[in-house]
């Protein structure tokens, strides 16, 4: 028996001549009986709709006034978006029910209109609903509402956006219990966490798994022939004839690179070979203007463009229809990531998804056959939340204490019911209460700092007006690097660019940037300014972060994928083309089966090299080649030159190391790990680079925002500075410690380091001492990331930059 | 590190100060006292503790024979900072240093009030000359003399390879002007663009050191 509401919206499906899936009347049934749910399935497929019309069905069967869906998006550039497809069903139905947006982008007067006259709908972003929290009585917008539904989960969890999305969660719980909370995700591999995280405790969500039906397509450009093939470098602009020829035999492409200088170079390459593509070829990446990136989505989307070169800018986002393959350049370094990428093509209806990736140098054709075994095999990625960063919940108690201010017992408990939070200590609670009220223990006695303080009815709120409106201002969990402006003189923002990229510059150098060729000119008040050149062969700027590791589970597959080829099993067109050089390798030295260590020892005029190949991605080898440094160190006196990619890493000494009786005496052995990561690193360094994100979430510093006053200003000051007053002046404050925390944990992977030790110590150990280095090292020889590893202190290290300026001057003159 | 400035004789010290050993004077720019409690006035909970080790590094900065010392701006950080706390630690410090203080007013000084009741400071003009030097605030070239001043907080970047990168205080000395470092221990510093006759000296804390600039070219880095 199908209620009203069910009726109107099947006729609506029938209207376009289809029927709604299965999965789709499975969760209105659900959501008809209060159940909560996580739902997923591949891109496209119906999601959307799945778990909007629910609520829509309800809306009709039984209206009630007020705001009765909130829908959280990730993507403030995605919300307009799905706003419009929200809606649309609602507008052909002739339905009384509004969805209207809400981001940082509304008007005031728009969010004055949206509290006299509640729409039915609103889409916001994470930040956006915190905002929402931080008025005075958020209950009013809030007491109505049925359903919460949180878009793209898989990529919100794992951040502490997620976190704050939890916090924000249980919040509206708080105001109504009965809330039903419904998360929209890519296929994950540990979906029952995230169906967890998504409800908190006591909440109990169900899965549904979606359509699955769509087919992937996974293939590859290979080079003609392996003999003139690189092995190592990373830019593989070799591959362009290939792809070009990918591109003409699409109707609308995407082309992936995994860094954004890479899709400039990428892109002016393209053009090279292809100069009548100019106005059809488009360039999408992070540090790109707004209204560029917003004209190139147009442009997809209107199908004006013939290809797109992006990074996982593009990950994400609108639907592009008429996109029909999605070509990956270089390693795809994880399942999900491909399976996500892969899923951007192919929207029209019967349509497959079509991902073809291009390999940059041989080993790279591992990686995509052992990524296509893996998808086939439906061997994703889980995703991790993030646990008890003390920023985000030092961040949302000064949102709630702006709002209508909280009793400190009663959110204690609130916030434990977050998966994030569920094992906060109530000492860690306290410090966090101290740190928002009296500024932590260091600052008890000071009277003139006040942030939130404890009224008489034992309620803390914030009373001051300017420090609610700087909190409001800096509320957020995304810290964007130190970036300048780049304008052209007298005209349009191109975008932004790491600021130590310009500071190398003189005026007059070139170099190419947004697709385009410019000239220096100057910088002033924070932008760089710059004048069109007609072509250069110019410097592309590098971005920090983007060099993303290869996922444990495709690091797995690698192994497996090896051994096969050593068994003489070469199960994929790419690992029959990589055949010759796995032979070369076995000949030279070793193709190490799964359960084998492979350890290299070369020696060159460079001096005594160590190649180890643990196959865990490059944070993890990076960890771990500092770590067996500084074992090495303490038994002997020796200074390591370290280089690292995903497959293995490299130890350069001047004097020979006998490395068999390292690892007798505990070279990998899991003992002492922590402690000894963190001696083996410029730990400090890190840590204060961490501190960064920490200090604005926790509004230990201000970032400013356009048109704030002069005495604001005077609060900026550098997190860098402010780490180092903590440090000397507050040793104990617990965001120092989160800071090495997550040091250890995000930028080391601490653990999966410890699952890494246990495996390789494990494994069977195969020692080869090849007379020159063999095509696995290659790469890594290349593909250089040289840090010396030594105790210097900073005046040391001060002294060594020096002296490299003073050599590199010297061989100038 | 010695050197020869506008004729003279100086010497750049490792905390950022600039002795002038014929007339027993010491420059120093950018102290910055009160500044944490500012922060923490407005909401901001920055430790305490900056002013007191600010004071105490100056003490030690006097300690080599100096007779007069001259600030060049930027004393105080702001009025908010200027706690009762604050001042009583600068004014029993005033106490036990018997040196003669010039202040050339800096921005931040302006917004400041006036000095605390006891100071025993003298405030000179900005351009006001000592020697052959004219002293600023904020640097800009005089016609005649050679200016030293403050206010940028210079810093000069060192990029080494392997991605280490770190900014380090600096002497920025050009033809006609000389910007020290700040002095405060709650200051930090932003990289400057020296031109092609500029010299830098950068700081390490132990020792001054001079970076090589005019032959460096981007590549070479």
């Amino acid at each position: 028996m199908k209620t009203p509401g069910e009726q109107v919206i099947e006729s609506w499906f029938a209207m376009g001549g289809w029927e709604p899936f299965d999965f789709q009347r499975e969760i209105w049934r659900r959501y008809r009986d209060g159940e909560s749910g996580l739902v997923h399935s591949a891109t496209g497929t119906g999601k959307t709709l799945a778990a909007w019309l629910g609520a829509v069905i309800e809306g009709i069967d039984n209206p009630k006034d007020g705001l009765n869906v909130l829908w959280i998006t990730p993507l403030r550039a995605l919300a307009a978006d799905t706003t419009e497809s929200l809606l649309r069903p609602i507008r052909e139905l002739g339905l009384p029910l509004d969805v209207q947006l809400r981001t940082g982008d509304t008007t005031s007067a728009q969010r004055v209109k949206q509290a006299k006259n509640q729409p039915f709908a609103l889409v916001t972003t994470p930040e956006s609903l915190c905002l929402m929290l931080s008025q005075k009585d958020p209950e009013a917008i809030f007491g109505n509402l049925r359903c919460v539904v949180v878009d793209e989960w898989h990529e919100l969890m794992s951040s502490k956006r997620g976190v704050q999305t939890e916090l924000a969660l249980a919040r509206l719980r708080a105001y109504v219990p009965e809330l039903r909370t419904w998360g929209v995700s890519a296929t994950l591999g540990n979906l029952a966490a995230a169906a967890e995280t998504l409800v908190g405790a006591g909440g109990t969500a169900c899965i549904v798994k979606g359509f699955s039906g769509k087919e992937i397509i996974i293939d590859s450009v290979l080079p003609e022939s392996m003999r003139r093939f690189p092995w190592a470098g990373h830019f593989g602009t070799q591959m362009i004839p290939g792809v070009i020829k990918a591109i003409e035999e699409s109707e609308s492409c995407l082309v992936f690179t995994n860094t954004r200088a890479m899709a400039e170079i990428w892109f002016q390459q393209i053009l090279d070979e292809k100069p009548e593509w100019k106005g059809v070829l488009g360039l999408h990446h992070g540090s790109l203007d707004r209204e560029v990136r917003e004209a190139v989505e147009m442009g997809l989307k209107l199908g004006k463009l013939r290809a797109v070169v992006c990074t996982s800018s593009l990950d994400l986002g609108v639907d592009f229809s008429p996109v029909d393959r999605v070509i990956q350049v270089g390693s795809p370094k994880g399942v999900a990531r491909l399976l996500q990428r892969a899923g951007r093509s192919g929207h029209r209806p019967g349509a497959a998804s079509r991902v073809t990736c291009v390999p940059t140098h041989a080993f790279e054709m591992v990686d995509i056959a052992a990524a296509r075994e893996s998808a086939m095999a439906g061997k994703v990625e889980a995703r991790e939340g993030v646990l008890r960063p003390l920023d985000v919940l030092a961040q949302h108690l000064v949102t709630i204490a702006v709002g209508p201010g909280f009793d400190a017992d009663e959110l204690y408990r609130e916030v434990k019911t977050t998966r994030s939070f569920r094992d906060l200590t109530l000492s860690d609670w306290d410090w966090t209460l101290d740190f928002v009220v009296r500024g932590g223990e260091s600052l008890r006695a000071y009277p003139e700092y006040r942030r939130v303080v404890q009224g008489e009815d034992g309620r803390y709120r914030v009373e001051d007006k300017d420090i609610a409106h700087r909190h409001r201002m800096s509320i957020g969990t995304i810290v964007s690097d130190a970036a300048m402006t780049v304008r052209y003189q007298g005209g349009s923002v191109l975008g932004t660019v790491e600021e130590s990229f310009l500071s190398r510059l003189k005026p007059g150098d070139k170099f190419i940037f947004a697709g385009r060729p410019v000239q220096f000119l100057n910088i002033r008040d924070m932008t760089a300014y710059v004048k069109k050149v007609s072509s250069v062969q110019g410097a592309v700027p590098r971005w920090s972060g983007g060099r993303l590791p290869l996922s444990s589970e495709l690091s797995q597959a690698i192994r497996e994928e090896l051994d096969h080829a050593r068994n003489g099993e070469l199960r994929s067109p790419e690992m029959e083309m990589l055949a010759p050089i796995l032979e070369l390798q076995a000949r030279w030295s070793a193709v190490p089966a799964h359960d084998e260590f492979l350890i290299e020892q070369v020696e060159s005029k460079e001096g005594h090299h160590l190649f180890f190949y643990p196959f865990e991605g490059r944070l993890v080898h990076e960890g771990l080649a500092a770590l067996c440094a500084h074992r090495i160190s303490q038994n002997q006196k020796v200074t390591f030159t370290i280089a690292c990619n995903d497959y293995g890493f490299e130890l350069l000494s001047v004097t020979p190391i006998d490395i068999e009786s390292e690892i007798e005496r505990g070279l990998f052995s899991s003992r002492n790990l922590g402690p000894d990561i963190l001696e083996s690193l410029n730990s400090v360094e890190m840590a204060k680079r961490q501190f960064r994100e920490i200090a604005r979430i926790a509004g230990l510093v201000f970032q400013g925002y356009p048109g704030m006053n002069k005495s604001a200003r005077q609060l900026q000051v550098s997190t860098g500075l402010l780490f180092d007053v903590f440090t000397r002046f507050d040793p104990d404050n617990m965001l120092l410690q989160q800071a090495q925390r997550e040091v250890l944990e995000r930028q080391l992977e601490q653990s999966r380091l410890a699952i890494a030790l246990k495996r390789l110590s494990e494994s069977e150990l195969v020692l080869m001492r090849p007379e020159r280095p063999t095509p696995m090292s290659f790469p890594i020889l290349v593909d250089r990331l040289r840090e010396t590893v030594s105790n210097e202190s900073a005046a040391d290290r001060i002294n060594r930059l020096v002296d490299q300026l003073e050599m590199a001057a010297g061989n100038l003159a | 590190m010695r050197t020869q400035l506008a004729g003279e004789e100086v010497e750049f010290r490792p905390d950022g100060t600039l002795l002038w050993p014929s007339e027993s004077t010491l420059f120093v720019a950018d102290i910055h006292l009160g500044k944490g409690a500012s922060f923490r006035s407005q909401g901001l909970p920055v430790p305490p503790g900056s002013t007191l080790a600010t004071l105490e590094k100056l003490s030690m900065s006097l300690e080599s024979g100096v007779q007069r010392l001259i600030i060049l701006g930027d004393l105080w950080h702001a009025r908010q900072g200027k706690t009762a706390e604050a001042v009583e630690q600068f004014l029993s410090w005033r106490s036990r240093v018997s040196v003669e203080i010039l202040l050339v007013e800096g921005n931040h000084d302006r917004k400041s009030g006036q000095l605390p009741v006891g100071s025993d400071i003298q405030t000179v003009p900005d351009g006001a000359a000592v020697g052959p030097f004219r002293l600023h605030h904020e640097p800009e070239p005089m016609d005649e003399g050679h200016v030293l001043a403050g206010h940028l907080h210079p810093g000069y970047g060192l990029d080494g390879r392997g991605r280490q990168s770190i900014t380090v205080p600096c002497f920025w000395i050009t033809p006609d002007v000389t910007v020290l470092p700040s002095f405060g221990t709650f200051t930090g510093c932003s990289r400057i663009r020296p031109g092609e006759s500029d010299r830098v000296i950068v700081t390490t804390g132990t020792e001054c050191r001079e970076v090589p600039i005019s032959r460096l070219t981007e590549s070479s880095i």
